[in-house]
Protein backbone atom coordinates (compact mmCIF):
# COMPACT_ATOMS: atom_id res chain seq x y z
CA UNK A 1 0.00 0.00 0.00
CA UNK A 2 1.26 3.17 -0.88
CA UNK A 3 1.09 6.00 1.79
CA UNK A 4 0.34 9.33 -0.04
CA UNK A 5 3.38 11.92 1.59
CA UNK A 6 2.48 15.54 0.56
CA UNK A 7 5.11 17.06 -1.84
CA UNK A 8 7.65 19.32 -0.15
CA UNK A 9 7.37 22.98 -1.04
CA UNK A 10 9.35 23.71 -3.89
CA UNK A 11 12.28 26.57 -2.59
CA UNK A 12 12.19 30.07 -4.31
CA UNK A 13 15.80 28.65 -5.97
CA UNK A 14 14.17 25.63 -7.44
CA UNK A 15 11.42 27.68 -8.85
CA UNK A 16 13.42 30.34 -9.63
CA UNK A 17 16.09 28.05 -11.80
CA UNK A 18 12.72 26.53 -13.48
CA UNK A 19 11.31 30.06 -14.31
CA UNK A 20 14.77 31.05 -16.15
CA UNK A 21 14.40 27.99 -18.08
CA UNK A 22 10.99 28.87 -19.89
CA UNK A 23 8.62 27.29 -16.75
CA UNK A 24 5.89 29.32 -16.72
CA UNK A 25 4.19 27.91 -13.70
CA UNK A 26 7.16 28.34 -11.84
CA UNK A 27 7.15 31.90 -12.45
CA UNK A 28 3.44 32.37 -11.57
CA UNK A 29 4.05 30.67 -7.96
CA UNK A 30 7.06 32.56 -7.53
CA UNK A 31 4.45 36.15 -8.18
CA UNK A 32 1.82 34.35 -6.07
CA UNK A 33 4.21 33.93 -3.19
CA UNK A 34 5.62 37.05 -3.21
CA UNK A 35 2.62 39.49 -4.52
CA UNK A 36 1.62 40.39 -1.06
CA UNK A 37 4.60 40.58 0.50
CA UNK A 38 5.92 43.00 -2.08
CA UNK A 39 2.74 45.32 -2.00
CA UNK A 40 3.41 45.89 1.60
CA UNK A 41 6.96 46.59 1.36
CA UNK A 42 5.79 48.97 -1.58
CA UNK A 43 3.21 50.56 0.26
CA UNK A 44 5.43 51.39 3.02
CA UNK A 45 8.36 52.57 1.16
CA UNK A 46 6.22 54.54 -1.07
CA UNK A 47 2.33 54.89 -0.44
CA UNK A 48 -0.73 53.09 -1.29
CA UNK A 49 -0.89 55.05 -4.97
CA UNK A 50 2.05 54.48 -5.88
CA UNK A 51 2.59 50.49 -4.74
CA UNK A 52 0.74 49.24 -7.53
CA UNK A 53 2.93 49.95 -10.31
CA UNK A 54 5.80 49.38 -8.08
CA UNK A 55 4.62 45.73 -7.59
CA UNK A 56 4.57 45.54 -11.43
CA UNK A 57 7.71 46.77 -11.88
CA UNK A 58 8.80 44.40 -9.63
CA UNK A 59 7.54 41.09 -10.90
CA UNK A 60 8.57 42.20 -14.53
CA UNK A 61 12.19 43.24 -13.56
CA UNK A 62 12.24 39.77 -11.80
CA UNK A 63 11.28 38.04 -14.75
CA UNK A 64 13.65 39.69 -16.71
CA UNK A 65 16.90 39.12 -14.43
CA UNK A 66 15.61 35.46 -13.40
CA UNK A 67 18.18 33.88 -15.85
CA UNK A 68 21.08 36.51 -13.88
CA UNK A 69 20.29 35.35 -10.93
CA UNK A 70 23.08 33.33 -9.25
CA UNK A 71 21.96 31.93 -5.92
CA UNK A 72 24.76 33.95 -4.10
CA UNK A 73 22.00 35.00 -1.80
CA UNK A 74 18.73 34.15 -0.80
CA UNK A 75 16.42 34.24 -3.53
CA UNK A 76 14.10 36.93 -1.03
CA UNK A 77 17.03 38.94 -0.30
CA UNK A 78 17.45 39.39 -4.33
CA UNK A 79 14.02 40.08 -5.37
CA UNK A 80 13.28 42.45 -2.25
CA UNK A 81 16.70 44.30 -3.19
CA UNK A 82 14.67 44.68 -7.03
CA UNK A 83 11.73 45.92 -5.26
CA UNK A 84 13.49 48.34 -3.06
CA UNK A 85 15.17 50.06 -6.25
CA UNK A 86 11.70 50.09 -8.48
CA UNK A 87 10.31 52.04 -4.79
CA UNK A 88 13.13 54.39 -5.13
CA UNK A 89 13.07 54.70 -8.90
CA UNK A 90 9.08 55.88 -8.08
CA UNK A 91 10.04 58.29 -5.14
CA UNK A 92 12.79 59.94 -7.46
CA UNK A 93 9.82 60.35 -10.21
CA UNK A 94 7.69 62.21 -7.65
CA UNK A 95 8.66 66.02 -7.06
CA UNK A 96 8.51 65.53 -3.31
CA UNK A 97 8.58 68.44 -1.17
CA UNK A 98 11.14 68.41 1.13
CA UNK A 99 10.33 66.35 4.10
CA UNK A 100 9.89 68.49 7.32
CA UNK A 101 12.60 66.97 9.79
CA UNK A 102 11.99 64.17 12.51
CA UNK A 103 15.33 65.42 14.53
CA UNK A 104 12.72 67.09 17.06
CA UNK A 105 11.57 63.48 17.71
CA UNK A 106 14.78 61.68 18.88
CA UNK A 107 14.98 61.81 23.12
CA UNK A 108 16.75 64.55 25.06
CA UNK A 109 19.20 64.45 27.81
CA UNK A 110 19.97 66.77 30.70
CA UNK A 111 23.83 68.05 30.99
CA UNK A 112 24.54 65.24 33.11
CA UNK A 113 23.36 63.02 29.74
CA UNK A 114 20.47 61.70 31.83
CA UNK A 115 17.08 61.32 29.79
CA UNK A 116 14.99 64.36 30.02
CA UNK A 117 11.59 63.12 30.69
CA UNK A 118 9.97 60.75 33.46
CA UNK A 119 10.16 57.10 33.38
CA UNK A 120 6.10 57.53 32.98
CA UNK A 121 6.54 59.95 30.00
CA UNK A 122 9.27 57.43 28.32
CA UNK A 123 7.20 55.02 28.36
CA UNK A 124 4.02 56.21 26.49
CA UNK A 125 4.82 55.73 23.20
CA UNK A 126 4.69 51.76 23.83
CA UNK A 127 1.29 52.70 24.73
CA UNK A 128 0.34 54.56 21.30
CA UNK A 129 -2.19 51.73 20.21
CA UNK A 130 -4.29 51.46 23.28
CA UNK A 131 -4.22 55.20 23.57
CA UNK A 132 -5.06 55.99 19.79
CA UNK A 133 -7.67 55.02 17.02
CA UNK A 134 -6.51 52.37 15.07
CA UNK A 135 -7.44 54.20 11.74
CA UNK A 136 -5.95 57.48 13.21
CA UNK A 137 -2.47 55.58 13.91
CA UNK A 138 -2.74 53.58 10.49
CA UNK A 139 -2.66 57.11 8.60
CA UNK A 140 0.09 58.36 10.96
CA UNK A 141 1.94 56.07 10.71
CA UNK A 142 2.22 56.12 6.91
CA UNK A 143 2.40 59.42 6.86
CA UNK A 144 5.69 59.53 9.06
CA UNK A 145 7.44 56.72 7.33
CA UNK A 146 7.05 58.84 3.78
CA UNK A 147 8.65 61.74 6.12
CA UNK A 148 11.75 59.63 6.75
CA UNK A 149 14.82 60.17 5.20
CA UNK A 150 14.86 57.60 2.76
CA UNK A 151 18.40 55.95 3.91
CA UNK A 152 16.54 55.32 7.50
CA UNK A 153 13.12 54.53 5.89
CA UNK A 154 14.55 51.85 3.46
CA UNK A 155 16.82 50.14 6.46
CA UNK A 156 13.38 50.38 9.30
CA UNK A 157 10.87 49.40 6.56
CA UNK A 158 13.46 46.20 5.68
CA UNK A 159 14.63 45.34 9.23
CA UNK A 160 11.55 46.19 12.00
CA UNK A 161 8.76 46.28 9.38
CA UNK A 162 9.73 43.78 6.87
CA UNK A 163 11.46 41.69 9.68
CA UNK A 164 14.52 40.40 7.56
CA UNK A 165 17.52 40.08 9.31
CA UNK A 166 20.31 42.87 9.48
CA UNK A 167 22.83 40.54 7.49
CA UNK A 168 19.99 40.54 4.67
CA UNK A 169 19.36 43.49 4.60
CA UNK A 170 22.43 44.96 4.06
CA UNK A 171 22.68 42.76 1.27
CA UNK A 172 19.63 44.06 0.22
CA UNK A 173 20.97 47.86 0.78
CA UNK A 174 24.59 46.84 -0.74
CA UNK A 175 26.01 48.49 3.09
CA UNK A 176 27.59 46.98 5.59
CA UNK A 177 25.53 45.50 8.98
CA UNK A 178 26.92 48.10 10.74
CA UNK A 179 25.27 50.71 8.31
CA UNK A 180 21.88 49.18 8.64
CA UNK A 181 21.98 49.13 12.86
CA UNK A 182 23.04 52.87 13.15
CA UNK A 183 20.31 53.49 10.20
CA UNK A 184 17.95 51.47 12.10
CA UNK A 185 18.79 52.79 15.51
CA UNK A 186 17.91 56.71 14.09
CA UNK A 187 14.83 55.80 12.27
CA UNK A 188 13.73 53.97 15.34
CA UNK A 189 14.56 57.36 17.72
CA UNK A 190 12.97 59.35 15.50
CA UNK A 191 9.71 56.67 15.57
CA UNK A 192 9.53 56.34 19.00
CA UNK A 193 9.14 59.94 19.56
CA UNK A 194 7.02 60.32 16.78
CA UNK A 195 4.89 57.89 18.62
CA UNK A 196 5.23 59.47 22.19
CA UNK A 197 4.26 62.76 20.37
CA UNK A 198 1.00 61.40 19.25
CA UNK A 199 0.14 59.80 22.26
CA UNK A 200 0.41 63.33 23.64
CA UNK A 201 3.93 63.66 25.30
CA UNK A 202 6.93 65.13 23.94
CA UNK A 203 9.44 62.58 23.72
CA UNK B 1 35.73 52.01 30.76
CA UNK B 2 33.57 55.11 30.47
CA UNK B 3 30.82 55.07 32.78
CA UNK B 4 27.05 55.05 30.67
CA UNK B 5 24.88 57.24 30.91
CA UNK B 6 21.22 57.67 29.63
CA UNK B 7 22.44 59.95 25.95
CA UNK B 8 25.80 56.84 25.51
CA UNK B 9 23.33 53.52 26.55
CA UNK B 10 20.77 55.14 24.42
CA UNK B 11 23.03 54.94 21.43
CA UNK B 12 24.56 51.17 22.19
CA UNK B 13 20.61 49.79 22.08
CA UNK B 14 20.81 48.89 18.25
CA UNK B 15 24.11 46.90 19.00
CA UNK B 16 23.06 45.68 22.04
CA UNK B 17 19.79 44.10 20.45
CA UNK B 18 21.65 42.44 18.11
CA UNK B 19 24.39 41.12 20.16
CA UNK B 20 26.97 43.25 18.50
CA UNK B 21 28.30 44.77 21.78
CA UNK B 22 31.37 43.03 23.75
CA UNK B 23 30.33 41.31 26.49
CA UNK B 24 31.92 44.31 28.62
CA UNK B 25 30.06 46.86 27.46
CA UNK B 26 26.94 44.76 27.36
CA UNK B 27 27.88 44.17 30.91
CA UNK B 28 28.12 48.04 31.68
CA UNK B 29 25.18 49.00 29.93
CA UNK B 30 23.04 46.44 32.04
CA UNK B 31 23.89 47.62 35.22
CA UNK B 32 23.39 51.39 33.75
CA UNK B 33 19.60 50.56 32.79
CA UNK B 34 19.11 47.94 36.21
CA UNK B 35 19.52 51.11 37.90
CA UNK B 36 17.83 53.93 36.06
CA UNK B 37 14.13 53.73 36.57
CA UNK B 38 14.05 56.16 33.16
CA UNK B 39 16.50 53.65 30.89
CA UNK B 40 13.97 50.59 31.68
CA UNK B 41 11.08 52.89 30.43
CA UNK B 42 13.32 54.18 27.25
CA UNK B 43 13.91 50.23 26.30
CA UNK B 44 10.37 49.16 26.69
CA UNK B 45 8.63 51.94 24.17
CA UNK B 46 12.21 51.25 21.65
CA UNK B 47 11.47 47.74 21.31
CA UNK B 48 7.53 47.91 21.42
CA UNK B 49 8.28 50.76 18.48
CA UNK B 50 8.85 48.50 15.45
CA UNK B 51 5.75 46.46 16.14
CA UNK B 52 3.87 48.98 16.45
CA UNK B 53 4.59 50.68 13.53
CA UNK B 54 4.91 47.07 11.40
CA UNK B 55 1.31 46.27 12.60
CA UNK B 56 -0.02 50.00 11.50
CA UNK B 57 1.60 49.86 8.54
CA UNK B 58 0.63 46.10 7.60
CA UNK B 59 -1.34 46.42 4.26
CA UNK B 60 -2.98 43.76 2.37
CA UNK B 61 -2.97 43.55 -1.40
CA UNK B 62 -6.61 44.63 -2.78
CA UNK B 63 -7.90 41.84 -5.40
CA UNK B 64 -8.23 44.86 -7.95
CA UNK B 65 -4.50 45.21 -7.80
CA UNK B 66 -3.58 41.53 -7.79
CA UNK B 67 -5.92 41.63 -10.90
CA UNK B 68 -3.82 44.38 -12.56
CA UNK B 69 -0.93 42.52 -11.74
CA UNK B 70 -1.72 39.41 -13.56
CA UNK B 71 -2.85 41.16 -16.51
CA UNK B 72 0.10 43.75 -17.03
CA UNK B 73 2.40 40.33 -16.26
CA UNK B 74 0.22 38.17 -19.16
CA UNK B 75 0.86 41.84 -21.55
CA UNK B 76 4.83 42.00 -20.78
CA UNK B 77 6.33 38.36 -20.60
CA UNK B 78 5.70 35.24 -22.44
CA UNK B 79 6.08 33.08 -20.01
CA UNK B 80 3.12 34.31 -17.69
CA UNK B 81 -0.16 32.31 -18.91
CA UNK B 82 -2.31 33.29 -15.91
CA UNK B 83 -5.62 33.00 -16.99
Amino acid sequence: MSTAVPAAEPSDEWLAAQAAAGDASAFEVIVGRYQQRVFRLACRLTSETDAPDVLQETFLLVYRHLPSFRGESRFSTWLYRIANNAALMHRRARARRPAESLEVFLPRFDAQGMLAATPAELQVAACAEELLDRAFLAEKAREVLARLPDLYRDAFVLRDLEEMSTADVARALGVEPATVRQRVHRARLMMRGYLSDLAGVKP
Amino acid sequence: MKAITCASGVELLADYLEGALSADVSAALEAHVAGCPRCVAFVASYRDTPRILREATAATLPAHVEASLKAFLRDRTTAFKFS
